[in-house]
């Protein structure tokens, strides 16, 4: 398999995966293995002393040997967010932090202003910037133009696994910003979603709940991978153009049964 | 004593020093953990000598899963 390049990383799999929501730790890591990922997203929250640290979870993520995406999700404006990137940084020993600056708390809907905001900053100190954010074309165009290393627009609101909402909105970020890494990173919920926005050329889809709240998360995994897969070998074995009208596959050369009268 | 506000919670210390708050707070010294005082960021070898002030808010933060 080919490899790309993300935060000036040579990876193979284009889906990352998240962390959350799993029956077990036991079903999150054959998940992980089913899935063929390289990326997993992590998060941080308060830590109280008689929970004795977060090393717990922490040594059971690195022993599935990929690399790590801290997020800052739940923030809400770019200073949260700026701050909780440089904790990560610390804590996980990487630049990489999965830029979340939440705007709507119904929808989860990123805050255009706050997101970047912080990615200027964040990128200014050194992080290599996955920010999470909206189908909106000028933001994104911010957003690379920032220095960000991916930039990863929804498809539908977290967790609702509805599927691309817009897909000519995802089909006009694609085209115009053809340099950037992009990244369809909420809101899928089917193999097939992920095909069709990898058909689009995407460069990867970020999927959590889709995952662990599958009936068997661990096939599902599998399924989005080869999902993934597919898409992006049709992106690159380009689909033929559609047509208005049918066009018969056979040749009608040669067809039986006529006779000139 | 210096009153100050540790993850959402006020509390009284005789701590001087971050890294003598989490001590007595009952935080392992080798946890997988991050601190922040007033939303900005304090580098784990700062603790040390990390002065408390009165009404400071502290953060302590660890992974957990996320998406």
């Amino acid at each position: 398999m080919t490899h790309w390049t993300l935060a000036g990383t040579p990876i193979t799999s284009r889906l990352l995966l998240g962390t959350a929501h799993y029956p077990s730790p036991q079903v999150l890591a054959d998940a992980v293995q089913a899935s063929d990922t390289q990326v997993l997203t992590v998060g941080l929250r308060r830590l109280q002393p008689e929970h004795g640290g977060g090393n717990a979870f922490w040594q059971r993520v690195r022993a599935l040997g990929c690399h790590v995406l801290p997020n800052t999700a739940g923030c809400h404006d770019a200073q949260e967010a700026i701050t909780l990137a440089q904790m990560a940084r610390e804590l996980f020993d990487t630049p990489w932090i999965k830029l979340e600056v939440i705007g709507d708390d119904y929808t989860l809907q990123p805050d255009p202003f706050g997101t970047l905001e912080a990615a200027r900053v964040l990128v200014r100190e050194g992080f290599q910037v996955l920010a999470y954010t909206t189908d909106d074309l000028v933001l994104a165009q911010r957003l690379h133009e920032a220095g960000c290393a991916a930039v990863m627009p929804w498809a539908a609101p977290i967790g609702t696994g509805r599927g691309p909402q817009n897909p000519y909105a995802l089909q006009t970020l694609r085209a115009r910003l053809p340099d950037a890494v992009l990244i369809v990173d909420a809101g899928l919920g089917r193999p097939s979603h992920a095909a069709l926005v990898m058909e689009m050329g995407f460069d990867a889809v970020l999927l959590n709940t889709a995952v662990a709240q599958a009936g068997d998360p661990v096939r599902m995994a599998r399924a989005f991978a080869q999902a993934v897969d597919a898409g992006r070998l049709a992106f690159e074995a380009t689909p033929m153009g559609e047509r208005q009208t049918a066009q018969a596959s056979t040749p009608t050369l040669g067809m039986p049964f006529w006779h000139q009268a | 004593m210096t009153e100050v506000s540790m993850n959402g919670r006020a509390l009284q210390t005789p701590a001087a020093t971050l890294a003598e708050l989490l001590q007595q707070q009952g935080y392992e010294a080798q946890a997988a953990m991050a601190c922040a005082i007033n939303r900005q960021f304090v580098p784990r070898a700062q603790w040390p000598s990390c002065a408390l002030h009165p009404g400071d808010r502290i953060d302590v933060i660890a992974p957990v899963t996320g998406g």
